[in-house]
């Protein structure tokens, strides 16, 4: 046995794992199966390593727990008392029971932070390098490492953050499928998401539960009432009084009437005048449709459907906004339940003022329904009639510019040498020529030009040309030597790089010190600097060393020694003054 | 034979600006306009014949206008120097004998000019090589036969400025734009230059990717053409040719036109200082200078 001083919590036999019978065993820190007959944990998880459990749907025949670890492995036990199921069931519970109390407690806490910085570094093979070189080797502190990459971790944090509204499935309703539960009732699964679903889709049940839940009715409750209500079946019509989401069908009426008006308003388009048919009347085969529903149930039903497509649509939309009518909504259910405890009349005195409100808001409204339609109206034809694209808007003008040497803007950024042949002194660039001159002897010579071929090349100036675009010629200097990347190997370019990598990211956490403002800056300054002795000596030195030996035409470190050398020197001066301020 | 036929495009713009021409001749020196245009018309001849398809335009810049020498507009009759019948390429000939005529009148076309100033007594005409202008034109050029190449042709067009005068900044914008536009266009433009550097030929051959050149012995100038322009861009990374120069990319300032490494640039009309003036001589515009904030005096004490 591994380590008899475990603590033994709960020993669960007749569990099967991978169809062999064993025997489950829960201890301190882990949890254990072993084989029949054996005497050697043949399974053991830490609890730390366990990440969820997941346990069978009652309906199923088997009774299975699985285990889920955080490498996303899984196992899968089967309960199997041979005496009776209901001993399966509680076997299970109580392996389940434990675990969630243990679970939690073990729970790694690997923070999101610490994953991301893994990720970064899995991702970036450069930051991983930097990472080996200074913070592995004991140069730079992780901490300081960590908070000049601080951007990159924020805008993976970012990545992740921009939640998107997730909207409602339309068939949440139906999708919630009654399951009989043997006798005569219906058992209803409630998921949190379809709570939530309910409650976006419905915000009366939401304040109805914020209300009701926790001082009238309990959760389950609450729940049942829902589904035993009208509100939810289809007939609506007969509304008990009594029941807690009469107020809300109520509602519900009202928000249908003013959907109503506030989509049928187009004046564009009549809705009155829509028939249901099908635009080919063959497709159908009847021209008119006459059949008017008269069953009042069909029409409350489609009416629902309606409103509840309306809602499901406008869950989606739910913004900023809804959120703060959601708080202020929280507000009034603190108060409401106390009212709820004081006296019933004033619940319904206060609804019914309510409604009061909402219908003389109507009457108002409707006073000013003409007006406001016949501007709409007029808004709207306006927007049909006008594009803005072809109003010939005049654009105000800009501020013109006022050139007073137009002539030194547009000759451009020239340097003055080059200004000797301008219109003004071209006489003294020619030198002593006169234009007439000049075009005399150009036209002397046009007169005398001959065909002579042979003659456009010399020999020995052909030869000087030759030797001059040659390799190593005159024209030719700099080609000849080898490239820098042909001459170095790829594993010396590799390590210089890296040093220089290396470096750079020292220098930058030294130089981000000035000005150097506070103690902890001049501290970190300090140390800045004796990082930056280290590094020239444990890295640089022999860097430059293996360099040399390769007898390379370029110093290849000597940029490197000179950042470091402008770095000391920095220090050396706000050194030098310190030390004079001081004294 | 689905392969994508390229050819190439050359436009050759030789500065000819005759008082440029005239000095060198005067000094004595080896190399003349006739020579460097024989030389020209030999590196066109060369670009011909290394491909069927390749084309070829020779532009000159002259200090009053831009002339195309070849190929001239097909409306115009053909005008060209008797050449002495020895048995060259028909296509060859035609290319030097309209290069001759061409520039035979544009001198003509000067003097008579010439002799129309001595009459009037006017100004004199201006001394500098239009190069800006020619590249314009070469660039129109280029922009009119990719149109005109047939479907399932590939053009590919490069400009070598061959310029002996110096750099006229009054042409800096102009310059500037055609660079620019060349580059935009992936024509390349490389630099054969006779005499002076031109900071402003060594940028645009480092802008659009095309070499610059300045001969150190300007009658070898044929050489030169032939060994260093003649292969086309792609050709020329598989060439030892010679490196390219690290471009000078300073601006001079605009008060003292001296080159500057940091300089102060007006927020307004761009224009570049040496020196901080509160106000900008070129758009007059006043700046107000915000001084270093100044630092509490409640400093800790260390």
């Amino acid at each position: 046995m591994s380590k008899s001083s475990e603590e033994v919590l709960l020993i669960v036999k007749n569990v099967k794992n991978k169809k062999t019978d064993g025997t489950l065993y829960m201890m301190g820190e882990r949890m254990a199966w072993m084989l029949e007959s054996k005497n050697v944990f043949n399974i053991s998880y830490m609890y730390a390593d366990i990440k969820a459990q997941k346990i069978s749907p009652d309906t199923k025949e088997k009774v299975q727990l699985q285990i889920i670890l955080h490498d996303g492995s899984a196992n899968t036990f089967l309960f199997n008392n041979p005496k009776s199921r209901q001993l399966q069931m509680q076997d299970r519970e109580s392996v389940k029971e434990l675990l969630q109390q243990l679970l939690p407690r073990f729970k790694r806490k690997i923070s999101s932070e610490l994953e991301d910085k893994n990720r970064i570094l899995q991702q970036d093979p450069e930051s991983f390098q930097l990472y080996k070189d200074l913070v592995v080797s004991g140069v730079v502190t992780p901490e300081d490492f960590w908070a000049s990459r601080s951007h990159m971790l924020t805008s993976a944090n970012n990545k992740t953050q921009p939640g998107q509204n997730v909207g409602v499935s339309p068939a949440f309703l139906a999708d919630i499928k009654p399951q009989q539960d043997g006798a005569n009732g219906l058992k209803y699964n409630l998921t949190a998401d379809v709570i939530q679903s309910i409650f976006k889709t419905y915000p009366m049940v939401k304040k109805k539960h914020a209300e009701a839940v926790p001082h009238l009715v309990s959760e389950s409750e609450f729940w049942t009432r829902f589904f035993q209500s009208h509100y939810f079946h289809r007939d609506r019509h007969a509304l008990a009084s009594k029941d807690i989401f009469t107020e809300c069908a109520k509602i519900d009426e009202e928000v249908m009437k003013e959907e109503i008006t506030r989509n049928a308003n187009d004046p564009f388009i009549d809705l009155t005048h829509i028939k249901d048919q099908g635009i080919d009347d063959e497709y159908r085969g009847i021209v008119d449709d006459t059949r008017t529903s008269n069953n009042i149930a069909n029409q409350a039903m489609i009416r629902r459907f309606n409103q509840h497509s309306t809602m499901v649509l406008r869950a989606c939309n739910l913004t900023e906004s809804s959120c703060v009518a959601e708080s202020s909504c929280g507000d009034s259910v603190k108060e409401s339940p106390k009212r709820c405890e004081n006296d019933r009349k004033t619940k319904s005195n206060s609804l019914s003022e309510f409604n009061g409100n909402v219908s003389d808001l109507h009457i108002n409204s409707t006073n000013t329904v003409y007006h406001e339609e016949s501007i709409r109206k007029k808004k709207r034809i306006k927007e049909k009639l006008e594009y803005e694209d072809l109003d010939n808007r005049e654009q105000p003008e800009g501020v013109i510019l006022r050139l007073t040497h137009m002539d030194r803007y547009l000759r451009g950024p020239t340097p003055a040498t080059n200004t000797t042949s301008s219109i003004s002194n071209w006489a003294s660039s020619l030198g002593d020529i006169s234009p007439e001159d000049a075009i005399q002897t150009m036209s002397q010579e046009i007169l005398t030009w001959g065909s002579c071929r042979r003659k456009i090349l010399g020999g020995s100036s052909a030869l000087a040309v030759l030797g001059e675009l040659s390799p190593g010629g005159a024209l030719m200097s700099g080609t000849s030597l080898q490239q820098l990347h042909q001459q170095v190997s790829p594993v010396t370019r590799e390590e210089i790089k890296q040093t220089y990598n290396a470096m750079c990211e020292l220098l930058r956490h030294f130089w981000t010190c000035f000005p150097v403002s506070s103690k902890t800056l001049e501290d970190k300054v300090t140390k800045m600097r004796m990082t930056l002795e280290r590094f020239e000596m444990s890295k640089l030195i022999p860097l430059k060393e293996k360099v040399s030996q390769y007898h390379y035409a370029m110093d290849l470190t000597g940029h490197l020694e000179e950042m470091l050398r402008a770095a000391y020197n920095k220090f050396d001066t706000w050194q030098a003054k310190k030390h004079a301020r001081k004294t | 034979m689905t392969d994508k036929v390229t050819s190439c495009l050359l436009i050759i713009i030789v500065d000819t600006n005759p008082f440029w021409w005239s000095r060198k001749r005067r000094v004595n020196d080896q190399l003349s306009l006739t020579h460097c245009m024989d030389s020209v018309v030999v590196l066109g001849n060369s670009h011909l014949m290394l491909a069927h398809r390749n084309k070829l335009a020779i532009v000159a810049a002259h200090t009053d206008q831009s002339v195309f020498l070849y190929p001239r507009p097909p409306t115009e009759k053909v005008n060209m120097t008797k050449l002495p019948d020895d048995g060259q390429y028909n296509d060859f000939r035609q290319v030097e004998g309209q290069v001759k005529f061409q520039m035979s009148q544009l001198i003509a076309k000067d003097k008579e000019k010439l002799e129309d100033l001595f009459e009037m007594e006017e100004q004199p005409p201006p001394s500098d090589s239009l190069v800006a202008g020619a590249m314009c034109m070469a660039l129109c050029y280029a922009h009119r036969m990719e149109k005109d190449c047939p479907i399932g042709e590939n053009l590919s067009v490069r400009i070598l400025v061959v310029k002996g005068s110096e750099d006229c900044p009054s042409q800096y914008m102009n310059f500037m734009n055609a660079v620019f536009t060349a580059q935009k266009q992936n024509i390349v433009i490389d630099a054969c230059i006779l005499d002076t550097e031109s900071g402003l030929l060594q940028q645009a051959c480092d802008i659009t990717g095309g070499l610059y050149l300045k001969i150190p012995q300007p009658q070898g100038l044929l050489e030169y053409l032939m060994w260093v322009f003649l292969p086309d861009p792609v050709a020329r990374s598989k060439m030892a040719l010679p490196p390219r120069a690290q471009v000078d990319y300073r601006a001079a300032c605009f008060c003292h036109r001296h080159l500057v490494d940091i300089g102060y640039v007006c927020s307004v009309c761009l224009s570049i200082y040496c020196t901080f003036s509160p106000i900008c001589s070129t758009c007059q515009t006043t700046f107000k200078i915000l001084g270093p904030q100044k630092v509490s005096k409640k400093k800790k004490k260390v």
